[in-house]
């Protein structure tokens, strides 16, 4: 490949993208081939009715027509047929380059080491089903368009200059007008358009969002009219800037419009002397004067390829953006030390080099134990978790051994309930899926599901409230294979007798079966639970350290913060068992 | 199915602006069509002629030059028409969108805090964003061509009519045969294409699911193993989708075939015609020019067809929501509710999906604060997840209307109001457990449009711990908060909102807490009970759900909110 070629397929995201759809050259020359044909057909029509009426009027015998008659029908029928022959064959190959993309990029999503956080940005994944279809319509939208459009404009200028050169030329010259002139203008303006309005857009949309889901509360508030008026602000930006390219894209329908008629003039200037002098016959002239009026029917897809092309580019850039750099092989961690499941030696985490979230954490979990990190929102208890569970690796310090992570935001599948609970291991029965409902206290919920087990729960679902899927998920970590379990924030969403219920569960499990627990709380009411508590808080560099350590009754003892912390939010073992106190 | 939903113009002005202007510019399309091809005919007809065996190899240069010149007149103006519709066109579709959405995103609001199924705030959302965008290609691409069949086609025919009766009736017949067989083809395979449509909308959406999981299939150790179910999801999706393809391109292959066999069978009448001297060569050129014209349009119908439905659904989903018939606030007024009482009798609301009424039957009477200092009143909601006192706090704002019974206020001049018919928004300063905040700086968000003096701010500032999240942003009062309040945690997101309905919405007797302190540790939960005093102190009644004791001990009164199972019908 010549080094300029390889320079812009390095550098073309469209180009880098292009393997991952494994396209099959072969059918897209087949779609190409089919194209072509129809355009044959619609050109060649009107080249025959051209030739036929001309001749026609010359009254020659019946016979010397019935080629053209028969031309003239054939072609008309000619051209639906491969049309849709093209269509089905193009799609296919745009809907295999899809299916081939997607799964390509799972793969790599999957295997490109552990790049928790590029996953965990929810925006970025919401945009992969669009940008996907986006580069795979570049086949149907763009590069089979543009293929045909190419030989089909060829190949009328060759039978239009085959019998009067000059008319070729100025045939060739309105194709250039509409075929690269015309989706250059296009494509400008649709990229003014999306430039200067991705900020108009984007305010739209999110003052759609605030409206819809803050408009009970700006209703209360009494500000729902200013805030619609913003809306409406925002929806005139927008306006302003589709306005802006539409003045570019005016000139684009203008050329594509006028060119044909452009065409046919010039070719009427240039034919008119020729026959007059005798060098082109009448069934020639009007063969050269007529057929450029469906010759048009070559380029009229083009801007709209020409647009295709520059958004599929973009779609491309942005999926490349997602994909890890290169494909680090996931860490094997190292064994636990014997008679443990889990050793931290000194271990600093964060998320940029040189700056750790949380330092110098020693812990050792054994079977059966259960240990709670406790501490303020944002601390860095889920950083420790993540590398406890192996999934960043420590700055500092040797991680031994491993577990689950339980993450808080943990996805519930569009899929059932035991489907959903056997992402934790393939085997799990119907009675284990019970177990363990039963034991985070969402039996009650699954009786109450209209299909049971098999009830589908997410987008298209029955909805999971917060403190449902909270539990759902520590369900679901307890069906795992896994001997230690780095549950974050068990807490979250449930009211504090269900939320000590559930931290509860989980410390009999663990006893029970010999698993470990570590759990991370801001709640410290239910750390009675567990056998050591280790107090994370931030030191003077940021990064948070272990301040104090111990089982949750030293801790209220030894530590003064720790033990107002744990008074303030003390609650009874039910809420209705605290009496309402009345002001004196 | 109607190519163009009536409402549309009936409810959206710019609509209608739209349609005049496109049928306008369609008519200019027309006649300028019309004149290109008596032009191209007029100049090429007795040139043929002319350098045909028997002709005198002359013509007429003056008409010629005449015909030229109006054919280059007529090049003019097919650019000058496509440009006004590009350029004024597409302006009057984003204002259609525009006004679509406005009036679609009122209306959902209107529908308050529990809208019916199809209406929540995600899905409007998606339809007012991404769903009305597929409005503008069918406003500036299927609508146009509609408008173009409906009036260039039947000029045409009629002038070709004038040329050559024969050619217009080989026209006329086949003209109502297109939506005939369309309709034919649709009828046939509508069930199967939307069947299929389903399948791969949900294979699809399955496969984005496994994308959005990823982070916790790898913490499973289970990542690697969906990606061959990814591949075979691909694949069926394929297969579905070519299946409906194959069935849904049979009505463009059938509007193909019969537009251009038709011109086919035109071009040949024509020629033999021609050959026995029945028509004159003239005509039959403008005739054989004409004849692709008068399908043009109708063709391009077919291929923005997709652009249709897309729209036409956009369109329908829009007026289903309007459609919705919404709770707007209450025609009057509620009285003063300082010194008043808010009694709850018998409130019960059925909770949709679960089974059970959430709140139950509850029955309570709720004080309110004087309105002096001292006078104040903290008054906690208490009860299990789920027993609906979120949805008490709804029906306490009057956003919701209880199922069976009612919350009346009795207001201290002696007059009762229901409030779900006379709403006390005016007098209510509400922070819900995910507080609008933003956009603007800190300062306009917490004032709220009020002038507040500083020292105020303050002070409620120190109240609420904002002061401590105010040293750390770069410009204090005036830092920018996006939309949404970006750039703000959840918790310093609640800290502001507290603030507002401490200091901004002071004048307000009365303040509704939902769950303050649920993203707060415990020292968080300090601020939020120092808030909650200060407002009692001021002499306002704080309504508060809450789950913990500290906040349950503060209060002066405490409603226990209790859900019960109903039989399943």
């Amino acid at each position: 490949m010549p080094e300029t070629l390889r320079g812009l397929a390095e550098r073309d995201p469209l180009l880098r993208v292009l393997p991952l759809l494994e396209i099959r050259w072969a059918r897209v020359a087949r779609a190409v081939a089919l194209g072509t044909l129809t355009l044959v057909c619609a050109i060649g029509l009107a080249a025959a009715a051209a030739w036929l009426v001309a001749r026609a009027s010359q009254m020659p015998p019946v016979l010397v027509l019935s080629v053209a008659t028969v031309g003239v029908r054939a072609f008309g029928t000619g051209r639906a047929f491969f049309r849709y022959l093209e269509r089905l064959a193009s799609h296919d190959v745009a809907l295999r380059g899809m299916a081939a993309l997607r799964a390509n990029l799972y793969d790599r999503l999957a295997r490109g080491g552990a790049d928790v956080v590029a996953l965990r940005r929810g925006d970025l994944l919401a945009r992969v089903g669009g940008d996907v279809d986006d580069v795979g319509d570049v086949v149907v939208r763009a590069v089979v368009p543009a293929s045909v459009a190419a030989v089909a404009g060829v190949g009328s200028v060759v039978l239009v200059g085959a019998f009067l050169p000059l008319a070729g030329l100025v045939l060739l010259a309105c194709l250039l007008l509409t075929g690269v002139l015309s989706p250059w203008l296009a494509s400008r303006a649709s990229r003014s358009v999306e430039v200067r309005g991705a900020a108009a857009r984007g305010e739209v949309s999110a003052r759609t969002l605030e409206l819809l889901e803050d408009g009970q509360q700006l209703r209360v508030a009494g500000r729902l009219a200013d805030r619609t008026a913003a809306l409406r602000a925002a929806d005139r930006r927008l306006a302003a800037a589709t306005d802006d390219g539409a003045r570019v894209s005016g000139v684009s329908a203008a050329i594509e419009a006028g060119a044909q008629t452009l065409a046919v003039l010039g070719c009427l200037l240039v034919g008119i002397p020729a026959a007059l002098a005798g060098d082109l016959a009448a069934t020639e002239l009007a063969v050269v004067v007529l057929t450029p009026l469906a010759v048009f029917e070559v380029t009229t897809a083009l801007p709209a390829a020409a647009v295709q092309l520059r958004r599929s580019r973009e779609a491309a850039r942005r999926l490349l953006a997602l994909l890890p750099q290169a494909a680090a092989p996931a860490p094997v961690p190292e064994p636990a030390p014997a008679g443990t499941l889990l050793a931290l030696d000194d271990v600093a985490a964060g998320w940029a080099p040189g700056a750790p979230v949380v330092r110098g954490v020693d812990l050792t979990v054994r079977p059966g134990a259960v240990v709670a990190l406790a501490g303020p929102s944002g601390v860095g208890k889920t950083t420790l978790l993540l590398a406890a569970a192996g999934l960043l690796p420590p700055t500092h310090g040797r991680v031994r051994g491993g577990g689950l992570f339980v993450a808080e935001d943990g996805h519930v599948f569009g899929t059932t309930v035991l489907e959903n609970l056997r992402v934790a291991r393939p085997d799990v029965t119907e009675d284990d899926a019970r177990d363990a409902l039963d034991a985070v206290g969402l039996a009650a919920w699954l009786a109450a599901l209209p299909a049971g087990l098999d009830t589908p729960l997410g987008t298209g679902g029955t909805d999971v409230s917060g403190g449902e899927r909270r539990r759902l998920l520590v369900a679901r970590a307890l069906l795992a294979p896994h001997r230690v379990l780095l549950v974050d924030e068990p807490a979250e969403h449930l009211d504090a007798a269900t939320a000590d219920a559930l931290v509860a569960a989980l410390a009999a499990h663990a006893r029970a079966t010999g698993r470990a627990v570590v759990v991370a709380s801001h709640r410290l009411g239910p750390l009675g639970l567990a056998d050591e508590v280790l107090l994370l808080d931030a030191g003077p560099d940021g990064a948070a350290r272990v301040v104090a350590r111990g089982p949750h009754t030293a801790l209220l003892r030894a530590d003064a913060g720790y033990a107002w912390a744990a008074e303030q939010e003390r609650s009874g073992p039910s809420p209705a068992a605290v009496p309402p106190r009345p002001r004196p | 199915m109607r190519p163009l939903d009536p409402r549309l113009l009936r409810q959206v002005r710019a609509a209608r602006a739209y349609v005049v202007l496109t049928a306008a510019l369609g008519v200019a399309a027309a006649g300028l069509v019309v004149v290109q091809a008596l032009a191209i005919a007029h100049v090429l007809g007795p040139v043929v002629l002319a350098v045909s065996p028997g002709g005198d190899g002359t013509v007429d240069q003056a008409a010629t030059t005449r015909w030229l010149a109006t054919l280059a007149g007529a090049a003019a103006g097919r650019a000058v028409v496509a440009w006004a519709q590009e350029r004024y066109g597409r302006r009057a579709a984003t204002a259609v969108v525009a006004d679509l959405r406005a009036q679609v995103v009122a209306h959902a609001v209107e529908l308050g805090p529990r809208p019916p199924a199809g209406a929540a705030p995600s899905d409007v959302a998606t339809l007012a964003t991404r769903g009305l965008a597929d409005l503008e290609p069918y406003l500036v691409r299927f609508l146009p061509q509609l408008l173009l069949t409906a009036i260039v086609t039947p000029a045409t025919v009629l002038v070709v009519l004038g040329l050559d009766w024969v050619s217009a009736l080989i026209a006329a017949v086949t003209l109502p045969l297109v939506p005939f067989f369309m309709w034919l083809v649709g009828t046939m395979t509508a069930g199967t294409s939307e069947r299929r449509l389903t399948t791969v909308e949900r294979l699809g959406s399955q496969v984005l699911d496994l994308v959005a999981g990823l982070p916790t299939l790898r913490a499973f150790g289970r990542e690697v193993g969906p990606g061959a179910r990814v591949r075979a999801l691909g694949e069926s999706a394929r297969r579905a989708t070519t299946g409906t393809l194959r069935v849904a391109f049979l009505s463009g292959a059938v509007l193909e075939l019969l537009t251009t066999l038709c011109v086919a069978i035109i071009a040949v009448g024509i020629g033999l015609r021609l050959v026995h001297g029945d028509v004159d060569l003239v005509p039959s050129i403008a005739v054989l020019v004409l004849a692709p014209e008068i399908f043009l349009p109708l063709r391009r119908v077919g291929a923005e067809f997709h652009a249709s439905t897309d729209g036409l659904a956009a369109t329908r989903r829009a007026f289903a929501v309007l459609d919705l018939p919404a709770t707007p606030a209450g025609p009057g007024t509620a009285p003063a509710a300082v010194g008043g009482t808010l009694v709850l009798d018998e409130v019960t609301v059925h909770a949709p999906d679960r089974h059970v009424d959430a709140p139950a039957g509850l029955s309570a009477r709720i004080p309110l604060g004087t309105g002096e200092p001292g006078g104040g009143r903290v008054v906690a909601l208490r009860g299990p997840s789920g027993a609906g006192k979120s949805t008490l706090v709804l029906l306490l704002l009057g956003l919701l209307r209880p199922d069976a019974g009612r919350i009346r206020l009795h207001a201290a001049d002696g007059t009762t109001v229901d409030l779900a018919d006379a709403p006390w928004w005016d007098q209510v300063a509400w922070v819900p457990q995910r507080p609008a905040v933003g956009p603007g700086t800190v300062r306009d968000v917490v004032t709220d449009g009020r002038r507040v003096p500083d020292a105020a701010l303050d002070d409620a500032a120190r109240t609420t711990g904002l002061d401590a999240v105010l040293a750390g942003l770069p410009d204090g009062w005036d830092t920018p908060v996006g939309l949404g309040g970006a750039g703000l945690s959840v918790g310093q997101r609640q800290r502001v909102a507290l603030t507002r309905a401490l200091a901004g919405a002071a004048d307000r007797p009365v303040v509704i807490l939902d769950e303050p302190t649920a993203h707060l540790d415990a020292r968080g939960e300090r601020t939020v009970l120092d808030t909650v005093r200060a407002w009692r102190d001021a002499g306002r009644t704080v309504v508060v759900v809450a789950h913990r004791a500290s906040l349950l001990a503060l209060a002066d009164q405490v409603v226990d909110v209790e859900a019960r199972e109903v039989a399943r019908a």
